[in-house]
């Protein structure tokens, strides 16, 4: 008996050892370096305490960085998942076995592009003369011009569409293949009811899958939360400060700008904590 | 007797072995790892990435280039240097030069140019720009200043002779504007950046009399920097699509594919207009300095030792050796042969016959006459990097549209010069 219980324990301490060196370490250095006042151009430093949080709450710049994370983390998580879920649907309603399987490859390449490139292939594609995103708009205009990342109006959404264009596809052929695995007697019974498609799918499949849903959901936004890469290569957090997310914002204050790694800390760990919270609440929340 | 042919057999070997090891010495290679160099793309270095044997040969070890554009160069150099010091060589600008060289981030290069390589062959504008404190930091790989180019054949086609003031300029960029036909009157940089936009918008706040600072009290918030702004903006408005969150890439891009009637950037455009491999409008394309009262914004860029990564003197001698060698009359040599205007810097290149042959005198004339309206233009200070990206971010929301109060920017700008001055 004594064998059998300590077996858990032999196994799950070095991995719990490791798991939390490797994130309470550099979690606990970012806590301490946010209470200093380090820049990258001297060696020497104080103790400042809080005055780098006050002083994040003064400035323009991170409250447009927060309203502006949690406009993306809204427009990506919404629009992948109405993405993933109306084109899982209609694979699963319109599409042959074969062709399902044809439309899943070709929605699952998307995600396999690294993030930085295919940031760079959709910049090109939305140039206001050249690129192919933006052609239909001369096309029907007769030649106006049309430059989305440079207009605050909509740089935010050119960018998120590219976010969606990778997750949304990829979450489609997940979607596609919960439907799939769904017992078919409720669908059959709904049928006999004479219920229509999207009656089926409203009333009997998605809520069937609404827990592997919310998981797909979770996921995304801590997805979401990554941002950096790709809204780096496509705005660099413009046209002026139009998509700068709080991790733009807090890589620029610490390695671009002004080598304030002090204050990009403190946004990091006000970022940790904001993100803990949200989400501890909204699982709670889910789990009620 | 005895002890004699000893002592004579002892120095005999002594002499032996020294002569020995000096000749060992001298063949020892300078390096004995590869030299490990940030920079950002440059024709130049990809040329010279050719020849890495010849430098093999010469110091007994590699080297290995890593590039990244301009911004992010700025940014991964900067982070680099100050913490792991994973590079022997940087690539630094006239923007960083004084931040790195004061941080102690790069090592005076003089200490480790081999004389034969002849520092004083550079053109000394460009070695002005690499000297900060008295010390020479870093080898130009390009420099220069601003030129006025234009394309002759449209400004023919409209009667307008090219402007040689400010205020002709700001009039022929209007009547030159035909986006129907695909002409944009002007090029600008609306990308943040103190080595992008405002790099473009420092002459005009120089030829208004804007000045940074007054001692150590802030100057730049004044009339002149008002009246830059709203002449900017103004002219943002003839600026080629693309450009209001773009650089030197989309502005130089929209000239070279035929969509501007006149710009003023950088020299290196002039070299890329009359190749046909960069250039669509090679044979209609004019040089003069920038209109008149704009100075033209004095630069250079070029390689420096990195201090972390170089801990003792052999291996800083050896980044040294790399540097000289690069940057040597040969390789500049072979720049010419390949037609890279832009990487040209030793008078002795410059002023060949060769030279002429290839580039023609007109543009000859206009290099020799922007030379004498080139400035420094920026802040020459460590801090300038901090300052001048402050103001290159409220720049290009004002660029583009997403703020509109030219003085309550430049009142936010002096707020945060006030604290960077207090940390000094």
């Amino acid at each position: 008996m004594r064998r059998r219980s300590s077996l858990p324990v032999t196994f799950l301490v070095p991995t719990l050892a490791i798991l939390l060196v490797l994130s309470m370490v550099p979690t606990l250095y970012a806590i301490v370096i946010a209470l200093q006042n380090r820049e990258l151009s001297t060696p020497s430093y104080s103790w400042v305490w809080f005055s780098n949080f006050a002083d994040l709450f003064l400035d323009r710049r991170f409250l447009n960085a927060v309203w502006v994370s949690v406009k993306w983390e809204i427009v990506t998580v919404v629009a992948t998942m109405v993405v993933a879920i109306g084109l899982g649907v209609l694979m699963f309603e319109v599409a042959s076995p074969r062709l399902r399987n044809v439309y899943c490859l070709l929605f699952i390449i998307p995600v396999l592009l690294p993030r930085v490139s295919a940031a760079f292939v959709w910049k090109f594609a939305y140039h206001p003369l050249y690129g192919i995103a933006t052609y239909p708009y001369r096309l029907v205009t007769g030649g106006l011009i049309f430059d989305p990342l440079s207009k605050a109006s909509t740089a935010l959404f050119a960018v998120a569409s590219v976010d969606v264009w990778q997750w949304g596809l990829f979450f489609a052929v997940i979607v596609l293949k919960y439907l799939e695995t769904l017992p078919p007697q409720p669908i059959e019974a709904a049928r006999l009811d004479h219920a229509k498609r999207w009656q089926i799918h409203a009333y009997v499949t998605l809520p069937m899958l609404k827990a592997p849903l919310i998981s797909l959901m979770f996921v995304k936004m801590i997805e979401s939360l990554r941002s950096f890469d790709l809204i780096y290569v496509m705005t660099r957090g413009g046209p002026g400060v139009a998509t700068e997310t709080l991790d733009m914002y807090a890589f620029s204050q610490g390695f671009i700008e002004s080598g304030k790694v002090s204050y990009a800390s403190a946004m990091a760990v006000l970022m940790m904590i904001a993100t803990v919270i949200t989400f501890t609440m909204l699982w709670k929340r889910v789990q009620a | 007797m005895k002890s004699n042919r000893l002592a004579a057999s002892l120095g005999a070997a002594f002499l032996l072995t020294a002569s020995v090891s000096t000749a060992a010495l001298a063949q020892a290679p300078v390096c004995s790892a590869p030299v490990k160099v940030l920079a950002q793309p440059r024709d130049g270095l990809t040329l010279l990435e050719d020849s890495k044997d010849e430098f093999k040969k010469l110091s007994g070890a590699s080297f290995q280039i890593d590039y990244l554009n301009e911004n992010d160069r700025r940014a991964k150099s900067r982070a680099d240097a100050s913490t792991v010091g994973n590079y022997n060589v940087y690539y630094v600008d006239e923007a960083n030069v004084a931040l790195f060289a004061s941080s102690g981030w790069i090592a005076p290069l003089a200490d480790y140019y081999p004389a034969e390589y002849d520092f004083a062959d550079f053109d000394p504008g460009r070695q002005k720009v690499a000297t900060y404190d008295g010390k020479v930091w870093f080898a130009p790989l390009t420099g220069g200043g601003d030129l006025m180019v234009y394309r002759k054949d449209v400004l023919e086609a409209a009667g307008i002779q090219p402007p040689k003031t400010l205020d002709e300029l700001i009039a022929d960029v209007a009547k030159l504007n035909d986006p129907d036909k695909g002409m944009y009157g002007i090029a600008l940089r609306g990308a943040r950046g103190s080595g992008a936009n405002v790099w473009r918008w420092m002459p005009f706040f120089k030829a208004y009399g804007g000045k940074w600072f007054d001692g150590d009290k802030p100057a730049f918030n004044s009339d002149a920097a008002v009246k830059a702004t709203e002449t900017y903006l103004k002219l943002f408005k003839d600026s080629a699509p693309g450009t209001q969150t773009g650089s030197w890439d989309e502005s130089t891009g929209a000239f070279l594919s035929g969509q501007v009637a006149i710009l003023v950037e950088s020299t290196p455009l002039s070299g890329m207009a009359v190749d046909p491999k960069t250039s669509q409008v090679v044979g209609k394309v004019g040089f003069l300095p920038p209109p008149s009262p704009l100075p033209g914004g004095g630069y250079g860029h070029g390689l420096a030792i990195g201090t972390k990564a170089n801990q003792d003197d052999a291996s800083k001698k050896c980044a040294g050796l790399f540097i000289a060698w690069a940057t040597s009359k040969e390789n500049e040599k072979r720049r010419l042969d390949a037609h890279q205007f832009g990487e040209l810097n030793r008078t002795s290149i410059l002023s060949s016959k060769e030279f002429a042959d290839i580039y023609g005198a007109d543009l000859g004339q206009a290099l020799a006459d922007t030379g004498k309206v080139t400035a420094v233009n920026f802040w020459q200070d460590p801090r300038w990097p901090d300052l001048g990206d402050r103001w290159g971010i409220i720049l290009e929301e004002l660029v583009t549209g997403t703020r509109t109060d030219i003085k309550g920017g430049l009142n936010e700008l002096e707020a945060y010069a006030d604290e960077l001055v207090k940390k000094k």
